[in-house]
């Protein structure tokens, strides 16, 4: 349970220590690449937490998920559409989708845990 | 379950990386352009200094050159000063005057002109290869309509008026007044040179008459000097 929660914390503090800045005109993509990989982490969790967990899923779901937000963006900035803001809708409501999910879920087991006790 | 641990770890390090790198470049921007500022800040107090040295060093100068001038002068003095004069005089800095000719270049006829042709345009080519002209058979200097030739004096066309050391020279006849080392030989010469039979071939009337007494003025303006350093004094 605190390994992912090190992780993040190591990542930060490496992100912060090693000083590494996009340019400018690029920093949209890697906020749209954040979102993507943050709407799959919070899908991983809730596949955990409703124990449909796939590693092979998850992976290429991360992977995949950037790659294709960035790339949506990109388009977008060549076709002169702001095909980015589909990609923050999508990964948006997805977000707020698999948060609700796991309060639920996490407040149907704390329940159950009093319960029992 | 471990692997699945240190997957979700992974993955938590690369958001983590991510997220603090938007951090950093959002909250401080890559700054190409402040540093540039700031070497425009360091080079301007920089000058702002050489401009303090410059100006004391002027004013030491202008102190000797009083405390010379007070002492009465001191030959070294007196022989950089003639320098000074005569190179004034060679550069054209000076007002010239004694034996030479005066050159008049007007419109062929008068009274043909504005009836059925307009009046002939100098073009800014011919007068420079007249004054290359002059130069080559040994005028000491020349001036065009009251301007004095000077080795950088530019010889334009601006909206069909002739700009000469930036002024402009429009009215006809325009006068040029040339001191030559052999002021018959010149006047020999160039009433039969290329430059003035292609003034004639423009319709217009070039005289050339030997003069007792012309005065040329001064060269006015400022010398741009752009290629010369002054040399580093040897101490």
């Amino acid at each position: 349970m605190w390994l992912p929660v090190l992780g993040l914390l190591l990542g930060l503090l490496l992100g912060f220590m090693s000083d590494i800045r996009v340019p400018p005109e690029y920093s949209n993509y890697l906020s749209i690449a954040v979102l993507a990989a943050l709407d799959t982490l919070f899908g991983g969790i809730r596949a955990h937490l409703q124990g449909s967990f796939e590693d092979k899923v998850f992976i290429t779901g991360f992977f995949f998920n950037i790659l294709l937000a960035a790339g949506l963006a990109y388009l977008g900035v060549h076709l002169g559409i702001d095909l980015y803001l589909a990609a923050i809708f999508a990964f948006g409501v997805r977000l707020f989708n698999n948060i609700a999910v796991i309060r639920r879920l996490l407040i149907s087991k704390w329940s159950d845990s009093r319960k029992k006790a | 379950m471990k692997d699945k641990q240190f997957m979700f770890a992974t993955i938590a390090l690369i958001i983590g990386g991510m997220l603090a790198i938007q951090f950093e470049t959002t909250n401080n921007p890559i700054t190409r352009d402040t540093r540039d500022l700031w070497e425009l800040r360091a080079d301007l107090e920089k000058e702002k200094q050489r401009q303090q040295e410059l100006n004391e060093e002027l004013q030491r100068y202008s102190e000797l050159l009083n405390k010379y001038k007070t002492e009465g002068k001191d030959e070294k003095i007196e022989a950089m000063e003639k320098a000074l004069a005569d190179l004034k005089k060679q550069a054209g800095l000076t007002t010239v005057s004694g034996q030479g000719i005066v050159m008049t270049i007007e419109p062929f006829n008068d009274e043909l002109i504005g009836v059925d042709r307009p009046l002939p345009q100098i073009d800014p080519d011919m007068l420079r290869r007249l004054v290359n002209e002059l130069n080559r058979y040994d005028a000491r200097e020349i001036s065009i309509d009251g301007q004095r030739i000077v080795s950088k004096t530019p010889i334009r066309e601006v909206n069909g008026d002739i700009y000469i050391n930036n002024e402009p020279i429009s009215t006809f006849p325009i006068e040029i007044k040339v001191l030559a080392k052999n002021n018959e030989k010149l006047h020999q010469k160039i009433i039969a040179s290329l430059a003035v039979e292609e003034f004639i071939r423009e319709d217009f009337l070039v005289e050339s008459a030997p003069a007792e007494k012309v005065i040329l003025p001064a060269f006015d303006k400022e010398i741009k000097v752009k290629f010369m350093k002054p040399a580093k004094e040897e101490t």
